[in-house]
């Protein structure tokens, strides 16, 4: 395990590069003519290392904002900077999407095509930085390291649908991301797949030096895995509170049982309930 | 639930098990989560349940063969270990400890056992896997493998056995192929009702056609050519009308009309799926040209006849080109509907990845729409065996579509049925054969579907 920063009693990888400002961004949708607004006024600030959780209500605009960060949509007005260079804003409404921020996407976007092995190539050989030899053995050594030994060779198909996250994730490391966006991943899994993954992806970011931007509604998730907790608001989507999670890292699952967890629980359920309730009435669609 | 099935159907000695039985074994299953350094059992200790690894990691320390050293292995994902407890003696011959954070899938031997003998045949073919595992992946003598517990030889027949092994030699190569994967399907579509309720299928068209025509004559039906003429006349080594499977004459027909299929086939192929990717792939692309596209389409082929008889010189080309336009549409449209349906994830996937446009097009568009590209083959090239008949009837003196409709003006009427069976199968074997195709450049696929069972 790699050395771990103490921080306002709050556990920071060590990693120089991955910052993320977001600043006064706003994004309006305009399909048929009636406006509609996704991300209102939103600013923020994620250091180099952190694992930034963003919580809120179905439909309520956080994956818009994920999308603007990774350059798959324009903004309407502000800023977005990584490490200081700005991704998007003025004269450039969308950003180009980069392997310096990954997406982890929502259902899973492994390749079913490509065999597990070729889906982790899969971003050195378009890039063509290294030889083909070079990228097999280093695909080969990260996912015996993420204890996918053995399931090279098989089709993403063919393996569960947690080891088909687990492959995704090795595949994004592979290009050395500064930042990994995940758009809750792990929605679609079981509690008990879930759980799993929780422990395995903390293993991955402990060992990786990696700012991560995760976005779900599941608070237990949020709690368990951020430095800190982004409560976003319904559809306009800002933040609504910034709560700074200190249960030290490394965790494991106990924390899930530590009073401080708990705590934290009742402290942030409200406030998500509250949205929640707003966004069911207002009749947002999924998404 | 399905990640257990997917690890049971990737594991050695179930590969062979039905998504039956294999649902009612993920029923026996637990999970269990172990860290670094659990012992799982030792040397000696009682064996009841076996495990299979889901992730991480599990150091397997044999007891030394006479004297030999121990043997280590470590296990991985999809491996299986603690055999011992399918076997008679039921003691641990190894030691095994977790070498890094590991799930395991456990399953107790003994009920393992049991639901098996509720299904023999693949029970069997189970046992066996295991003693072969042992064996093979472990070293371990073929004396203690065979202390793999047999379950009881009940009412089983010795015919479903031997064609139960025979499968297994088969698939016993590590990874299945698509070769042996559609190998397997044969042999278990030939063992399943399915060959079976398609002869029927087959008497009853055959049946209704002898008794209406030949046996009742039926009103509007008594001036057909009955079964009996036909069939007599096909196999007749000097037919009246002239054409049976004796004559030269047919072969040429069948091998004109082939030929023509085959270059109007192939040149659809090459200009209609790029055309498809195209069109679903750029939007500016498509708003020129897709508003032409569905206008000529609806148009039928056999309104196409004049004009390609003016256009084109010759009798082959215009038949060629009647057949091409049949197909390449079919195959245009299919794959552009293949383009359209892929995920965007996909492409935003490697976009993130640092793919550009055209490696985007070559590595995600291309592939992700093969399936619908090879369904329009498919629909393309029984198109193009009915556009068939209209484009023969422009021109020549042979081909299949020639000889349905000089027969008619000649009142050879059991040769128009002789040609139209004819039509019927070569048509069923060349769709068979671009199915064929698309299974062995979509492997993924066929693995994927022999997993799902969809």
């Amino acid at each position: 395990m790699s050395s771990v920063l103490q921080g306002s009693g709050n556990t920071r990888q060590i990693a120089k590069q991955g910052a993320i400002r977001i600043d006064d961004v706003v994004k309006i949708y305009d399909p048929d003519g009636a406006a509609v607004m996704a991300v209102d006024h939103c600013s923020l600030d994620i250091p180099a290392g952190e694992i930034c959780m963003i919580v809120g209500p179905s439909g309520c605009g956080k994956t818009t904002l994920l999308n603007a960060i990774a350059g798959f949509h324009s903004i309407t007005s502000g800023k977005i900077f990584l490490d200081g260079k700005l991704l998007c804003g003025p004269g450039k409404p969308q950003a180009d999407p980069g392997s310096d921020r990954i997406v982890v996407f929502q259902n899973g976007a492994l390749f079913p095509w490509k065999t597990n092995i070729d889906n982790v190539a899969f971003g050195p050989l378009m890039q063509g930085k290294m030889g083909k030899k070079e990228i097999y053995e280093k695909a080969r050594s990260m996912m015996a390291d993420a204890g996918l030994s053995g399931t090279e060779n098989n089709y993403p198909g063919e393996v569960s649908s947690g080891l088909r996250r687990r492959v995704e994730i090795v595949r994004a490391l592979m290009n050395d991301p500064k930042v990994l966006l995940f758009d809750e991943p792990y929605r679609a899994l079981d509690s008990l797949t879930k759980s799993v993954m929780h422990e395995a992806l903390l293993e991955i970011y402990y060992k990786n030096k990696v700012t991560i931007f995760f976005i779900t509604h599941d608070l237990e998730e949020a709690i368990f895995l951020g430095h800190k907790l982004v409560i976003m608001t319904t559809r306009p989507c800002k933040p609504k509170k910034i709560i700074d999670v200190d249960i030290p890292h490394p965790r494991d699952y106990s924390v899930l049982t530590s009073p401080r967890f708990r705590q934290l629980m009742d402290e942030t359920v409200e406030l998500v309930h509250e949205e929640a309730k707003k966004s069911f009435a207002s009749g947002e669609k999924e998404g | 639930m399905d990640q257990i099935n997917a690890l049971l159907k990737r594991a050695m000695p179930f590969q062979m098990v039905g998504p039956d039985v294999l649902a009612s074994i993920a029923g026996l299953a637990k999970w269990e989560s172990h860290a670094k350094g659990d012992v799982i059992y030792q040397i000696g200790d009682e064996a009841d349940d076996i495990y299979l690894v889901s992730s991480g990691s599990v150091q397997h320390t044999l007891r030394g063969n006479n004297g030999a050293g121990a043997l280590e292995r470590p296990m991985h994902s999809g491996d299986v270990f603690g055999w011992a407890a399918v076997m008679e003696d039921q003691a641990r011959l190894a030691t095994t400890v977790c070498l890094e954070r590991t799930e395991l899938v456990r399953i107790n031997g003994a009920a393992l056992i049991n639901l098996l003998k509720s299904s023999p045949t693949i029970g069997d073919v189970v046992m066996s896997r295991f003693a072969t595992l042992i064996t093979r992946e472990f070293g371990v003598s073929s004396a203690v493998a065979e202390k793999v517990r047999r379950l009881p030889q009940g009412a089983r027949s010795t015919a479903e056995f031997k064609v139960e092994t025979k499968v297994e030699t088969k698939v016993e190569t590590a990874t299945p192929t698509g070769l042996t994967l559609t190998m397997f399907r044969l042999s278990q579509w030939i063992s399943s009702p399915k060959p079976y309720l398609m002869l029927i299928g087959f008497a009853l068209l055959l049946g209704f056609w002898y008794f209406s025509v030949t046996v009742w004559k039926l009103p509007r039906f008594q001036d057909l050519p009955g079964l009996t003429v036909v069939v007599k006349e096909l196999f007749s080594q000097d037919p009246v009308y002239g054409l049976s499977i004796y004559t030269p004459e047919y072969y040429q027909h069948i091998w004109v009309s082939v030929q023509r299929v085959a270059i109007a086939f192939l040149l659809a192929t090459v200009l209609g799926v790029p055309l498809g990717l195209f069109l679903g792939w750029s939007k500016k692309f498509r708003e020129y040209v897709f508003p032409v596209f569905e206008l000529l389409r609806p148009i039928p082929i056999l309104a196409w006849v004049p004009l390609a008889i003016l256009m084109f010189r010759g009798t082959e080309t215009p038949v060629i080109f009647l057949v091409f336009l049949a197909s390449f549409f079919a195959t245009a449209l299919n794959t552009m509907l293949g383009v359209e349906s892929i995920d965007e994830s996909y492409s935003r996937a490697a976009y993130c990845l640092g793919a550009n446009k055209w490696q985007v097009f070559r590595e995600v568009i291309t592939p992700g729409a093969m399936p619908f590209i090879f369904t329009g083959l498919q629909i393309s090239v029984g198109v193009a065996w009915f556009s068939l008949v209209a484009g023969e009837m422009v021109s020549g003196a042979f081909g299949l579509g020639y000889v349905i409709n000089t027969s008619y003006t000649m009142v050879r009427y059991p040769t128009i049925v002789i040609g139209m069976i004819t039509l019927g199968v070569v048509g069923y074997t060349t769709s068979a054969l671009v199915r064929f195709g698309g299974d062995y450049m979509m492997q993924w696929r066929v693995r994927e579907q022999a997993l799902g069972g969809n």
